[in-house]
């Protein structure tokens, strides 16, 4: 992420990070599922964007399942 | 909910089956996402053992397992148990590692000279439009950010500190501190669209 991107953060609405850890199992199985996460759970994706925090645990969670799957 | 998801509930609740025997299982499946988690992460602590990285993993797993078993109630099997339980125990292993990881080690000041680390794309005409957003912003900064927002902003953003990282020295939580940064975000966001520099500015947030 740039710097400006990183000041400026998502343009979009957006959830907290409690929230995003609230939905983050469903928001990953519904991606994998091949739905759009982002219609049943807006706000998600717009903080992954501006959370690095978050981003890094939902990629470890999409990476973990991923393992699982094998 | 589907049935192996039930099936962990009921037995974790005690309603059902061995509970100890779910216990165990339970705390296998969430030191594996630890351990997961940390080996993702290798790059990030060289110095940590094998045996320091087995404790981490174990105390990560430890407090993922009393996360959920507090939480067990909230759980309703909107996903798989097991995606679920995993989120904790990789929350768990990646604020103890990125904590680790910046251990004795003070926090950088946020840079004096933050813009100079930005990075246009190389066009031309990008790097003079990227000039002037940047000097609009770094003004913005200065302006119209309170001395916290200033600082917890650039802190993460341009020092490139972890949030759960500076949260633990501030006594506060990431949560916290990422509203701070939402609020600063917008306000520079809505700064930058009076200034008519951000094209269809929608600001808003929650």
């Amino acid at each position: 992420m740039s710097l400006v991107d990183g000041l400026l953060g998502p343009e979009e609405p957006e959830v907290g990070c409690d929230d995003c850890f609230a939905d983050l199992d469903r928001y990953v199985e519904l991606e994998l599922a091949g739905e759009d996460p982002d219609a049943h759970l807006p706000g998600l994706r717009a903080h992954l964007a501006g959370c690095l925090a978050c981003r890094e645990e939902h990629e470890s969670l999409r990476a973990l399942l991923a393992d699982d799957a094998g | 909910m589907d049935p192996e998801s039930r099936a962990w509930v009921d037995a974790l609740a005690g309603r059902e089956g061995d509970r100890d025997a779910a216990l165990g299982r339970l705390h296998a499946l969430l030191l594996r996402a630890a351990r997961f988690e940390l080996g993702r992460r290798r790059g990030q602590l060289p110095g940590l053992s094998v045996a320091e990285r087995h404790d981490l993993a174990t105390q990560a797993a430890d407090d993922a397992m009393m996360a959920v078993l507090a939480r067990l109630d909230d759980f309703r099997g909107l996903s798989r148990f097991t995606t679920w339980a995993y989120k904790f125990a990789l929350l768990e292993a990646a604020t103890k590692a990125r904590r680790m990881a910046w251990r004795d080690r003070e926090l950088p000041r946020p840079p004096e000279d933050w813009v100079a680390v930005a990075d246009p794309d190389g066009r031309p005409e990008a790097a003079a439009e990227h000039a002037e957003l940047l000097a609009a912003l770094r003004a913005a900064v200065a302006e119209v950010l309170t001395p916290q927002q200033r600082e917890v902003l650039l802190t993460v953003v341009a020092g490139q500190v972890p949030l759960d990282v500076l949260a633990e020295r501030r006594g506060t939580t990431r949560g916290a501190l990422y509203k701070t940064i939402h609020d600063a975000r917008r306000k520079l966001r809505a700064h930058l669209a009076q200034a008519g520099l951000l094209a269809g500015e929608g600001v808003s947030g929650r």
